[in-house]
């Protein structure tokens, strides 16, 4: 049973890092065009993605998105999970529902609607508008994972806490986020993720000369397809693993598996 | 338990006004910016660097230019009297698209448009929307290294030495593989708008790897992963000197892959509008374009360097080889066409 369970796992692991060998594969090749197996090892491409300035300014534009997606998603998640899981209101389970329908329904379409919103309401196209774009559709991730752990987590620790005379303030910092915390983090960390690979959804409402990097990437690849592609590639998938890495030195990614 | 707390008359007029102020602060269209839609690569690198900034210090304006496709829907998506852009810039079977939904003029007004009276007459013609600035020649490439007898007709794209070896496009998602299936109604049929011949050629094309970007083909011609393909001459003598891959213009004609600009229905900027579309069309734009990008000029009197000449089309003989291609007709058969070639490739 064991090593049939070992090669499994082998396999799925294999399944899902290949893409990502042949990614790096294709960002080492120096040949001008993406080819299998690769006929060189160069750093040619990282070279021209670090030097180019859209893909530079679209890089950072990505970063600072994804940061403060995940600074306001994540107290907008946070405060509407515990509102929604220890408040006493109708319509509940309406709202919840309706809070989590980004997830549900096709990116594009969100990205479509909030376009149209933004221009019939005069708005235009403009960063605060991407930001928008993007907290709907990673705030639910930080509000699915919150309300889990809010659901497993006793709430006669805080009643306790209450009733020896704490604050509602002091029994939230002291009681409810420590126990909540494993949901916070790993609901800002999808925020980040999704704010920073989001492509359907900038796709409509990115300014003209304001392009996050999934976006410039594309725009690159109808026109030109060599391994800078590649690169930019690599230098995402690099910052996600130091993301998670850091994470881990942080709080350890093992209290992840409570959810 | 607190007292709620009520919404004053005070605090609903500020937040009415902050309301009200939002576009003023944050979208509203900056006075005397044009804006265009454009493409990425060397075309927005030097529209960038050299065409942009010349215009906007010669009309004291700015130039904001969307790359981010899809350009359709934008448009389509925005008010009618405030279209998301001023002039838009694409190739003929969208600007078709876009015209029939009402959102673009049919053709700029040339009277304000100078530079006009020197273009070919096929940049206006009734096949087009808007006006044509510079042309690409749809044909075949192919990689002398392994194709021994070099193609000369658009049949010797079936020829079955290339099985296997040919590259073409998904059709729904790309004009040159629509551009293909119209031809093959001409070579197999009775002409462009022969839909039954079109679908038996496509049948005959396989086997055949099929691309959604030029890009991907011209990756796959590069790496040697396929002998010919069906391409635009730009993308083939800008990677010349990269790889031993070849242009044939077959003898039936290139089929013209025009860049198209049209002024939008409602803009406010009409003026600086049609100033683009002139600038556009003037001698140093078109020959900056031909001889940095390889796009055929449309002005009758460009003289380009030696060795543009034999592969632009910049004279009369050359011009009369490109075919303008049925796009309106297109666009009204899309959805049958569509149907019909995702099951052929499907199966």
């Amino acid at each position: 049973m064991r090593p049939a369970f070992l090669a499994a796992c082998g396999l799925i692991l294999a399944f899902l890092l290949t893409p990502v060998l042949i990614v790096i594969c294709f960002a080492l090749n120096p040949e001008p065009f993406i080819a299998f197996p690769p006929s060189g090892i160069s750093l040619r491409w990282f070279g021209k993605f670090f030097a180019s300035r859209d893909f530079m300014a679209a890089f950072w534009l990505s970063l600072g998105l994804g940061l403060a997606t995940v600074v306001i998603a994540g107290l907008i998640g946070t405060l509407a999970a515990i509102a929604l899981s220890r408040g006493r209101f109708p319509g509940r389970a309406v709202l919840v529902q309706l809070f989590l329908s980004p997830i549900v329904l096709p990116s594009i379409l969100t990205g479509f609607a909030l376009f149209q919103l933004a221009m019939v309401a005069g708005l235009g196209r403009n960063l605060g508008i991407l930001l928008a774009g993007h907290l709907v559709v990673a705030t639910p991730y930080v509000l699915r994972t919150v309300l889990a752990m809010l659901a497993q987590s006793d709430r006669a620790l805080e009643e306790a806490a209450r009733n020896l005379g704490a604050t509602p303030a002091r029994a939230f910092r002291e009681v409810t986020l420590p126990l909540i915390r494993p949901g916070v983090m790993a609901g800002m960390l999808f925020a980040f993720i999704v704010s920073f690979d989001q492509f359907p959804v900038s796709l409509f409402l990115v300014s003209p000369g304001q392009e996050t990097l999934p976006i410039a990437m594309f725009n690159y690849l109808r026109f030109d397809f060599d391994g800078t592609i590649a690169a930019a590639s690599c230098v995402s998938i690099l910052l996600a693993v130091i993301l998670v890495i850091g994470i881990e030195r942080m709080i350890g990614l093992q209290e992840y598996t409570r959810l | 338990m607190g007292t709620p707390r009520m919404l004053n008359r005070r605090t609903l007029l500020a937040a009415t006004a902050g309301t009200l102020a939002v576009p003023a602060l944050t979208g509203a269209q900056s006075a005397n910016t044009l804006r265009i839609t454009g493409w990425g690569g060397r075309w927005g690198e030097i529209m960038r660097q050299d065409i942009i900034p010349g215009f906007e210090k010669a009309n004291s304006c700015r130039v904001e230019v969307d790359t981010a496709f899809p350009f359709v829907p934008k448009l389509m998506a925005s008010p009618r009297g405030k279209p998301v852009y001023d002039v838009f810039h694409s190739n003929t079977n969208e600007q078709w698209a876009v015209f029939e939904q009402g959102l673009v003029e049919k053709r700029p007004d040339l009277t304000k448009v100078p530079n006009a009276a020197a273009i070919y007459p096929y940049a206006t013609s009734d096949d087009i929307i808007g006006i044509v600035i510079f042309t690409s020649a749809i044909g075949l490439a192919w990689r002398r290294d392994k194709v021994a007898t070099p193609p000369v007709s658009w049949k010797d794209f079936w020829d079955p030495r290339f099985a296997g070896q040919r590259g073409a496009y998904v059709i729904p998602a790309n004009s040159l593989g629509q551009a293909l299936f119209m031809m093959a109604g001409r070579l197999y049929g009775s002409g462009y708008k022969d839909l039954d011949a079109s679908f038996k050629a496509m049948e005959r094309m396989r086997p055949v790897r099929l691309f959604d970007f030029t890009g991907g083909t011209e990756n796959a011609m590069l790496s040697g992963e396929l002998s010919l393909t069906v391409l635009h001459d730009t993308a083939v003598y800008r990677n010349q000197d990269k790889v031993p891959v070849e242009f044939c213009a077959p003898s039936e004609g290139v089929v013209s892959l025009e860049q198209v600009l049209s002024v939008t229905k409602g803009t406010q900027m009409s003026a600086l509008a049609h100033e683009w579309i002139n600038y556009m069309l003037s001698p140093q734009v078109q020959k900056m374009m031909a001889e940095e990008v390889w796009y055929s000029p449309v002005r009758r009197d460009m003289q380009l360097g030696e060795k543009y000449r034999g592969k632009l089309l910049t004279t009369p003989e050359q011009v009369a080889t490109l075919i303008q291609m049925p796009w309106q007709w297109y666009n009204g058969q899309k959805d049958r066409i569509d149907d019909r070639v995702n099951r052929i490739f499907r199966n």
